[in-house]
């Protein structure tokens, strides 16, 4: 039995992961959230709380969230909000407000189109404006800096992170809505040229437009929602110093603390699905999860087979939910991450009854 | 875990300029944030989470700032939140870290909003960049004039809103505008920027952050039992709406009426002109005043002027808006909403130096954005149960 | 695929730097890198709080460098027009001599077989500095920093207090199809609104849903709307000068109540009107650009092609409850 207050995730629903879309932001919210709610049978109506992820650099436009209101039906007028995060952390708030105990459903939302515009020119702005945003240091160097510095220490190889990148896109092709799909071969792979040091084009993600939403539930609708609701058991974030060069890059400190937190240790973790947009973060992330080769991790692809920038995260979530709800794993974990070489990351625990 | 009840122990802001050229833009908000654990006794270690909330990226050119952010307010192996709604981020960001406590979550959060306009231009923010930006003050006149011509007011409460905003800001010290020979001639023949709304009728662009802590019962209790008085969140509320569509009363929002609403059920308010002893509202062009003062119910419809026309607004009146100045004072606009929250709970503690209202027990802070379609609201009181 | 629009968001932010950017920034254009004591470490470039801890630093400077150890390093084969430099390039993180941490740069090393952690880098220094990372044009191999020639590193007459970031993103936004068949009735010179087929209200242009019962609206919801209608709401904006302004003068944008229909076109263009003369009530029709005249925005204005609207001279309406047709 739960507790009255306990949260679940009762549905999800993500759009087709594509290098382009030509549909607005609003429109694949639109979708998103229309599928989410259909298979539980709750109409924009039973939504008590909405919550979006979205980032104004992304797509653009100042209050670019501000029309996608559009999307929630917010008539009458909604309890919601926004975060410039991840739809992970959106997720965040709709359980912290969960708690109150006062209203049962929330949907969360994350979504972005990362076609419109060259990341590389974006993501300097994310960096602190003094020291590193005027030499436009760029997402893929610090993905590569963090690589050269696991490889440096001996953790892992490059072709470690080729096998990554294999793995991933070949489990891809039983997940209809990935985007970068396919049988590839560690030893051709490593013949390639390095993109940017030690990073070669595989270890990358794709450029990718999307959005996802997920329907969460309170103890009691989540019962009568679902057979077996994903329950939250954790859900915590944490975030480290924001220069990397003032960390230890073969670490990552504030996901050990995050999971530990939700209670990692609490039980086996039967499968995880990482954040993890280059190979070797998946490497790093595993390590400090203490998820050894038996527990299957981005069964979906993950990051690596689509990746989009605001939605990846709660992606991410939404497939750990899947595989309790559909009843073939009884406890994932879940990981969201932001900023330069996993500065802030977020960890979600479910479980499902037994 | 269900509902905690939240107690507001530590109150931080900056002195609001034009340009505060003098710090850096971690070091403003770190002033604010200091100023805050100074009035809560509290250091950096004995915080617990961090909420972040300011208005677009753009007005700084700072992306995701959060992540700049997070060694500079003490959040290294912490959890550090962002949250975005839009002129209501203020209002939000304190909702929100108030909830981390609520959830029972967390036991100390820092909710800290802030805006640098002068390292950019508002007007471009607004308008994505692209030319021809009409600003918040051209996008909300049409309104303004609708509210005008719907209450039958006359054109002068919006002159006696602005210099009775101007004159509270005269009794706050971290006020941006100080026009000590403020007067309704003064505001009268103040250009006309976007008409209705004249010169002195408008907000500042300012330089600004603020900071709030939050802690749990024991905690507040903790704090008045050492002679710090809290002030504790009897509620929060939030609605958004669509910003436009045939049928839409922008003037007197569903959103706001149904915010109100949410907001006062839980406090156990059934007339909130006799039961609230003064509020923060967020007014950045002076009409917005009775706008909220009838959105919200405060006041009937069409009465709002009557109440700033009888002096009820002021100070000294049986409902004083916006004791601090208010955003037509002071506009570091991603703090905006949440200096209104902070005042609020300024005041409810008493600690609110000139601008005190006498027997302020319970206030209500209030931010709205966006087309007049984001609410954020909350009341703070000097005790869990003020009507009891 | 969608046709793309173009649009570029550019600003020149200006920073202020505060005491301990600002020392750091004006010790550059007297070519000196400085850090600052954190309890018995330096930690190079400087901070105003420890970033464990987030306790304040006292401004207590030290010089550390000019030439530093590379211990992480990766290879940039193609630079972007924000990078330090316009050639292949090295980014890493550089451990200068006193410091006990890295710092990110640029390091000009020719060649990505020139790389090696543990090597010596020393600054290229630019000739013309002005208190900003930047001034370190790069980093190079050795233990000699480049300096221009009959450089004398002298202090600048004034501590440097600013740094300019000039931030330049181009963003190409699909079209959506909605948009361009309210584009393409409006080459016909045709006012496309979409009805919503749950509650009936309708709206003009593409927006492809209806906020209100969220769903998508697709070509069989469109209608073509009157062309005429009623001046209800106005404003007048005082442009501010900002990068990227087009308006220099008072400039004003209308709200039209359509002719027969509960719809409000929000903040539309004026034609042949002195913004003075501007009131409630003024008939209009709209007006369309020409083909030579047509500026594509992409959508964007729900409605290219509408130029505006302009008199049609018939008396005003007089409706005393026009004002409030604001949405």
């Amino acid at each position: 039995m739960r507790n009255d207050t306990d949260i679940a995730i009762v549905s999800w629903a993500t759009t087709p992961m594509v290098r382009q879309t030509g549909n607005t932001e609003t429109q694949l919210l639109l979708h998103a959230i229309t599928d989410a709610l259909e298979p539980v049978g709750l109409t924009r109506a039973d939504v008590d709380f909405t919550c979006a992820g979205s980032c104004d650099y992304i797509s653009g436009a100042t209050f670019s969230f501000v029309g996608n209101l559009d999307a929630i039906g917010a008539w009458p007028p909604k309890r919601d909000s926004h975060v410039e995060m991840d739809g992970a952390w959106a997720m965040y708030e709709a359980w912290l407000r969960l708690h109150h105990g006062d209203i049962e459903i929330a949907v969360v939302t994350g979504s972005g189109r990362s076609s419109t515009a060259n990341p590389a020119l974006i993501y300097p702005m994310e960096m602190d404006p003094y020291y590193l945003a005027p030499l436009g240091v760029d997402p893929l160097t610090f993905a590569a800096l963090q690589a050269r510095a696991l490889i440096d220490a001996g953790k892992i190889t490059e072709r470690d992170m080729a096998e990554v990148a294999v793995r991933s896109r070949r489990d891809a092709k039983s997940n209809p809505h990935a985007q970068v799909t396919g049988n590839f071969d560690v030893d051709k792979l490593l013949e390639e040229d390095y993109v940017r040091a030690p990073l070669r084009r595989h270890d990358l993600p794709p450029i990718t437009d999307g959005a996802c939403a997920v329907v969460l539930a309170t103890a009691r609708r989540a019962e009568q929602l679902r057979e077996r609701p994903a329950w939250i058991t954790g859900l915590e974030h944490r975030t480290e110093c924001h220069n990397p060069a003032l960390r230890e890059l073969t670490d990552s400190p504030s996901t050990r603390i995050a999971a530990e937190a939700a209670g990692i240790g609490d039980g086996p973790i039967d499968l995880a699905e990482l954040q993890a947009a280059f190979t070797h973060e998946e490497l790093l992330l595993r390590e400090v999860l203490g998820l050894d080769d038996s527990v299957p991790v981005n069964q979906s692809g993950g990051a690596l087979a689509a990746n989009p920038i605001m939605a990846t995260g709660l992606v991410r979530i939404s497939e750990a939910a899947r595989h309790i709800v559909e009843g073939d794993k009884q406890r994932t974990l879940a990981h969201s991450t932001s900023g330069p070489c996993l500065q802030q990351n977020l960890v979600c625990i479910l479980e499902g009854d037994s | 875990m269900s509902f905690q009840p939240t107690a507001i122990v530590g109150i931080g802001q900056t002195h609001h300029t034009p340009r505060r050229r003098d710090v850096s833009f971690p070091g403003l908000i770190r002033e604010a944030a200091v100023r805050a654990l100074d009035d809560a006794q509290m250091t950096w270690s004995d915080i617990d989470a961090v909420v972040l909330g300011k208005a677009p990226d753009l007005f700084e050119g700072v992306m995701k700032p959060e992540l700049y952010m997070s060694d500079a307010l003490g959040a290294t192996g912490k959890p550090m939140f962002r949250v975005h709604t839009a002129g209501s981020v203020g209002g939000t960001t304190g909702i929100v870290a108030s909830h981390h406590v609520q959830a029972g979550v967390h036991t100390r959060v820092m909710a800290v909003a802030f805006e640098k306009q002068s390292e950019g231009n508002a007007q471009f923010a607004l308008g994505s960049g692209r030319g021809a930006s009409l600003g918040a003050g051209g996008a909300f006149a049409p309104f303004i004039r609708s509210y005008i011509n719907r209450s039958g007011a006359p054109e002068h409460i919006g002159w006696q809103v602005a210099v009775k905003d101007r004159q509270n800001a005269l009794k706050n010290e971290y006020a941006h505008l100080k026009i000590a020979d403020i007067s309704i001639e003064k505001v009268r023949e103040s250009p006309m920027m976007w008409e209705p709304i004249r010169y002195l009728e408008s907000c500042p662009s300012s330089d600004g952050a603020c900071a709030v802590i939050f802690t749990d019962e024991d905690g507040g209790n903790a704090a008045a039992s050492d002679g710090r008085q809290p002030a504790w969140v009897l509620g929060t509320a939030v609605r958004s709406e669509p910003g436009s569509f045939p049928g839409r009363d922008a003037v007197r929002p569903q959103g706001a009426i149904d915010c109100a609403w949410d907001l006062y059920g839980q406090v156990g308010i059934t007339n909130p002109r006799e039961q609230i002893d003064m509020a923060e509202l967020y007014v950045p062009f002076s009409w917005f005043e009775p706008i909220w003062l009838e959105g919200h119910d405060i006041a009937e419809v069409g009465e709002g002027w009557k109440m700033v026309d009888s002096g009820e607004t002021e100070i000294g009146g049986a409902f004083p808006v916006n004791c601090s100045g208010g955003v037509l004072s002071s506009n570091p606009i991603g703090a905006s909403g949440l200096l209104r929250f902070a005042e609020a709970a300024l005041q409810v503690r008493g600690m609110a130096g000139e601008h005190q209202v006498d027997g302020a027990n319970v206030a209500l802070g209030q931010a709205y954005g966006a087309n007049m379609q984001y609410f954020a609201m909350w009341i703070v009181a000097n005790s869990l149960d003020p009507f009891g | 695929m969608p046709r793309l629009v173009e649009h570029r968001i550019q600003f020149p932010y200006k920073r202020s730097l505060g005491p301990v950017f600002g020392a750091f920034m004006t010790a550059l254009v007297e070519r000196k890198i400085l850090g600052i004591r954190n309890g018995n470490k330096v930690l190079a470039p400087p901070l105003e709080w420890d970033p464990q801890t987030g306790e304040e630093l006292a401004p207590d400077f030290v010089e550390v460098g000019p030439a530093g150890t590379v211990t992480n390093w990766t290879w940039v084969p193609e630079p972007t027009e924000q990078h330090p430099l316009d050639r292949s390039f090295a980014f890493a993180c550089i451990q200068l001599d006193g410091a006990h941490n890295s710092m990110i740069h640029a390091v000009d090393a020719g060649t990505m077989d020139a790389m090696s952690a543990g090597m010596r880098v020393a600054p290229r220094w630019r000739a013309e500095r002005i208190g900003k990372i930047n001034d370190i044009e790069c980093f190079v191999p050795g233990e000699d920093p480049e300096i221009p020639e009959g450089d004398t590193g002298e202090a600048p007459e004034e501590p440097v207090t600013m740094m300019e970031y000039f931030a330049s993103i181009t963003y190409r936004n699909p079209v959506s199809e909605n948009a361009e068949r309210a584009g393409a009735a409006g080459k016909e010179k045709r006012l496309l609104g979409q009805q919503c087929p749950v509650c009936a209200r309708i709206y003009a242009g593409g927006r492809g849903y209806c906020p209100i019962d969220a769903v998508e609206l697709t070509p069989e919801h469109d209608v073509d709307l009157p062309q005429r209608g009623v001046v209800s709401n106005y404003t007048i904006v005082t442009p501010v000068q900002y990068p990227g302004q087009t308006e220099t003068e008072a400039f004003a944008r209308v709200m039209i109540r359509l002719d027969g229909v509960d719809v409000v076109l929000g903040y539309q263009g004026l034609i042949d009107v002195p913004v003075a003369e501007i009131h409630p009530g003024i008939r209009v029709a709209a007006m369309w650009a020409s083909e030579a005249e047509r500026e594509d925005d992409g959508g964007r204005s729900m409605i290219s092609g509408l130029v505006g609207w302009i008199p049609t001279g018939e008396p005003d309406d007089t409706s005393p409850d026009l004002l409030n047709k604001v949405l």
